[in-house]
């Protein structure tokens, strides 16, 4: 019995010391989609020699793991990196004291739009915001070509979006704001309301519900949209308002955090993650846009030279965002 | 009370350690995050009508599905507990099915199911799909609480009461009263599981109490009202747990063993196919319909997503499995040593502190007890617990200790005081009355507290989440986050994956620890 006992105890105690180990090794933790970005750190980890040590989480369930495990570990960071899919966590982080200043020379050709102005985040791969449609509901004379459209009575409780308070349609329509204004934001929300426009959970909820036909079409990213395609979905994908205000392009972004414990290779890392080579893969796996310029992209996937962008500033477009969750909430919930 | 904790070296260990590793780090985060800055004053002025409309909206919803799981559950366990019907056996194990699979993985298959049928899934997107699924999910919940209940009746009360009424005047006036503790037990619990769930209102995109915590954690980033708000949760579950304790004479749920006494069982002869109908029917609702949605979606393309599930899950298995059998251990161990010292020296008030104790961290929803333990041990000299499986270990004993001291102790309680007595009386020592009386008496309800604490801390997400150490693999991470933007095939395909592998694990433990129990003679199915 005492051997059974203590046969137990040396069992839990090899599994709860496990891996404690702490030697040349990176932490990172991401929000971006896991099947996609793990290939790139193991890349990394064999490249480099050093062990990479990931928590995932994923920006459909608004990345609540990493996002406040980063907030709870302000006093004592755990995290040498953070990559997102967005732009807002990252800024988010920022404004909470929590990202460090590095200016990566591997994003030395990135436009400065896409980087944070003191260089505490910077941008790489975007995705864009984009209209999806069931081909079978729509006809081709049918599709809306402005976001103004959605709230077009032809639509009425035809169009999804995902919740607006979370993830990449929060970033949206925070921009909508900035480039609009309060008063026009707030009106088209309101017509678009009285649309009886559908609150789905997520951008992948949204996929889904235009690809089943619960609705006609509906705002998501442009990797959701690609990957529906590449599942042989009967869609179509628009990018929106490329005659007036243009599409909102968003960024993957990555930051080291402040007092991380392996900054060095943090550093090593991020300069990975911007490089040309890490871009073009992205890419090809989940046809996100080059911010380098002339990194070669396969067929099909849409260049930024190839789309109006919306012309936004990411920090005072969080700012705004920030300004205006109160609204949202209530607008989507009541 | 100093004097008395000495007395008892090991309880005073276990109950120390619980206090040192899981509820100073709790209460000291709540207080911190709670108090901090004057967020208390600002954030109790932001819990208004609307905040209270919606709790009381969160309570009628975990009302009605503790109410229906507690009547269903009734039904069945008194089908397959009290009847003879046919298949009993192989329905006591297929209906246990919902129980194993993430709440969030049934939503979906609904939905999809409302869809495929009826081509509209606004009826289960709704306050009446949440009822559904959750009702689905709890009710097996309920049959083996209720169930085991009802065979532990004793017959000779119900033979008594054959000779003066009816059959259904028996089951009102006999049996319905003496499985009133199992009944008020069902319901409380599935009432905190419910009024605790996120998962599936927010997949439904229904608003409630526990999706209101989620946006002020994950869109507004205000740790201080989401444990304010957390707080009224956990009020109300301590005070119905409160009340329960309060109202019921230690219901003998999941308890095993017949011990000593006899189970009557009915014949269903004139009911048959009635019976047969009803299970059948309950059957098809609450696993196969689900299933099968999940497996044609799983092979519509062939098996070429169900060999990527396999080979994304495999690195999780060693580590899942190791670590919920680590912490299965633990749970029982606590839940044993609180269940134990509460059933014998009840008069102690550390003692019964540390039943409320392991109730309160139990009522603590998941993301506040995982921020409470990363904020607390989050220390530069903490990094040993921090940095490893312990922290995960420290999270699922937290967590589970509470309804594994629950089965425990209700088993021991069934055991007549006459036989430790008797062995006092020949002068054996306590620890050998434990080893060779008490152990083996509750051997099969310590197994059962071992396999739910198995499953639970196989399948357990909310807090996990929170704290596992970077670069490990974990099952329920793994499929959470795969499943977000995998497809649907993808999704499901890791779904029936986990349930086998669960499944396939509960099914060795119970082979290899059969000839164990039967050799104690009382283990029955």
């Amino acid at each position: 019995m005492k051997n059974i006992c203590l046969k137990i105890t040396f069992l839990i105690l090899l599994i709860m010391t496990g891996c404690s180990d702490n030697t040349n090794e990176v932490v990172v933790y991401t929000s971006f989609v896991e099947i996609f970005s793990e290939p790139f750190l193991k890349d990394f980890e064999k490249e480099s020699g050093i062990a990479v040590k990931a928590v995932y989480d994923t920006e459909e369930t608004k990345s609540t793991g990493v996002l406040n495990r980063l907030i709870a570990e302000k006093d004592n960071p755990q995290c040498d990196v953070f990559w997102s899919g967005d732009p807002v966590r990252t800024i988010v982080l920022k404004n909470k004291g929590i990202t460090s200043v590095y200016q990566s020379p591997a994003a030395n050709d990135i436009d400065p739009v896409f980087k944070d102005p003191e260089y505490h985040w910077t941008g790489f791969s975007a995705r864009a915001r984009v209209l999806i449609y069931n081909k079978t509901l729509l006809e081709q004379t049918d599709i809306p070509r402005s976001i103004f459209d959605l709230a077009k009575k032809q639509y009425k409780g035809k169009v999804a979006i995902a919740n607006p308070l979370f993830g990449t349609t929060t970033f949206h329509i925070a921009a909508l704001f900035t480039v609009l204004g309060d008063e026009k934001a707030k009106q088209f929300l309101s017509d678009l309301k009285n649309n009886d426009v559908v609150i789905a959970t997520s951008n992948g909820d949204v996929k889904k519900r235009v690809i089943k036909g619960e609705v006609a079409c509906g705002l998501t990213d442009t990797d959701d949209a690609f990957e529906a395609l590449k599942e042989g979905a009967d869609i179509g994908v628009v990018f929106l308002d490329q005659q007036e205000i243009g599409s909102l392009i968003m960024p993957n972004t990555v930051c080291l955090i402040k007092n991380s414990p392996h900054t060095v290779n943090g550093k090593k890392l991020i300069d990975y993650l911007l490089s040309i080579e890490t871009e073009a893969e992205l890419a090809k796996s989940c046809a996100q846009m080059p911010l380098h310029k002339g990194v070669k992209t396969p067929a099909g996937i849409p260049s930024l030279d190839d789309i109006i962008p919306m012309k936004i500033d990411y920090d005072k477009t969080s700012q705004k965002l920030e300004e205006i969750q109160n609204y949202l909430k209530e607008w989507a919930e009541n | 009370m100093g004097r008395k904790l000495t007395n008892h070296p090991l309880y005073t260990i276990v109950f120390l350690s619980f206090v040192l590793f899981v509820v100073i780090p709790v209460a000291y985060t709540l207080g911190t995050a709670l108090f901090t800055d004057g967020s208390f004053g600002t954030n109790i002025q932001l819990l208004n009508l609307d905040t209270f409309s919606l709790l009381a909206k969160s309570c009628i919803i975990a009302f009605f599905i503790a109410l229906l799981s507690t009547f269903f559950g009734t039904i069945l366990g008194f089908m397959l507990y009290k009847t003879n019907i046919k298949f009993r056996n192989i329905f006591k194990i297929l209906l246990l099915i919902p129980l194993f699979i993430s709440p969030y993985i049934l939503a979906v298959a609904w939905k999809d199911f409302f869809f495929i049928f009826f081509n509209d899934t606004n009826l289960i997107s709704s306050y009446i799909g949440v009822i559904l699924v959750l009702t689905t999910i709890f009710t097996p919940l309920s049959m083996i609480i209720t169930g085991s209940a009802l065979s532990n009746i004793d017959a000779q009360l119900e033979e008594s009461g054959f000779m003066i009424t009816s059959f259904r005047m028996v089951i009102l006036k006999i049996m319905l009263p003496l499985i009133k503790p199992a009944l008020i037990t069902s319901f409380v619990l599935v009432f905190i599981f419910s009024i605790s769930e996120f998962s599936v209102p927010a997949f439904f995109g229904v608003k409630l109490f526990t999706t209101e915590i989620f946006t002020q954690f994950s869109a507004f980033y205000n740790h201080s009202l989401a444990i304010l708000q957390s707080g009224l949760l956990i009020v109300i579950c301590i005070l119905l747990l409160f009340t329960e304790k309060q109202n019921i004479a230690d219901a003998p749920f999941l308890s095993i063993g017949s011990k000593g006494t006899d189970n009557k069982l009915y014949n269903t002869k004139n009911r048959n196919i009635l019976s047969l109908l009803f299970m059948f029917g309950w059957l098809s609702i609450s696993v196969v319909f689900p299933f099968i949605i999940l497996f044609v979606q799983s092979f519509k393309n062939g098996a070429s997503r169900f060999i990527q599930a396999f080979e994304l899950l495999l690195p999780t298995f060693a580590n899942s499995i190791g670590l919920a059998f680590s912490a299965a251990l633990i749970i029982v161990f606590i839940g044993f040593i609180a269940a134990y010292y509460s059933a014998y020296q009840s008069g102690t008030k550390t003692i019964k502190s540390f039943d409320w104790l392991l109730l309160i961290v139990f009522a603590i929803p998941s993301t506040i007890l995982g921020i409470s333990l990363i904020k607390f041990y989050n220390q530069p000299g903490l990094d040993i617990i921090y940095s490893s499986y312990a922290i995960i270990l420290i999270a699922l004993a937290g967590k589970f200790s509470f309804i594994s001291s629950k089965l425990i102790g209700n088993a021991i309680r069934q055991i007549p005081n006459s036989l430790d007595e008797a062995a006092q009386i020949e002068g054996i020592s306590s620890f050998t009355r434990l080893r060779k009386i008490l152990i083996p008496l509750i051997l099969p309800a310590l197994f059962a507290a071992f396999i739910i604490s198995f499953i639970f801390s196989l399948g357990e997400l909310g807090t996990t989440i929170m704290v596992y150490p970077p670069g490990t693999e974990i099952m329920p991470i793994k499929v959470f986050t795969i499943m977000a933007n995998a497809p649907q095939s993808l999704t499901s395909s890791m779904t029936l994956i986990v349930f086998s592998v669960t499944l396939l694990i509960i099914s060795g433990f119970y082979f290899l620890m059969k000839p164990l129990i039967k050799n104690y003679g009382f283990a029955n199915d």
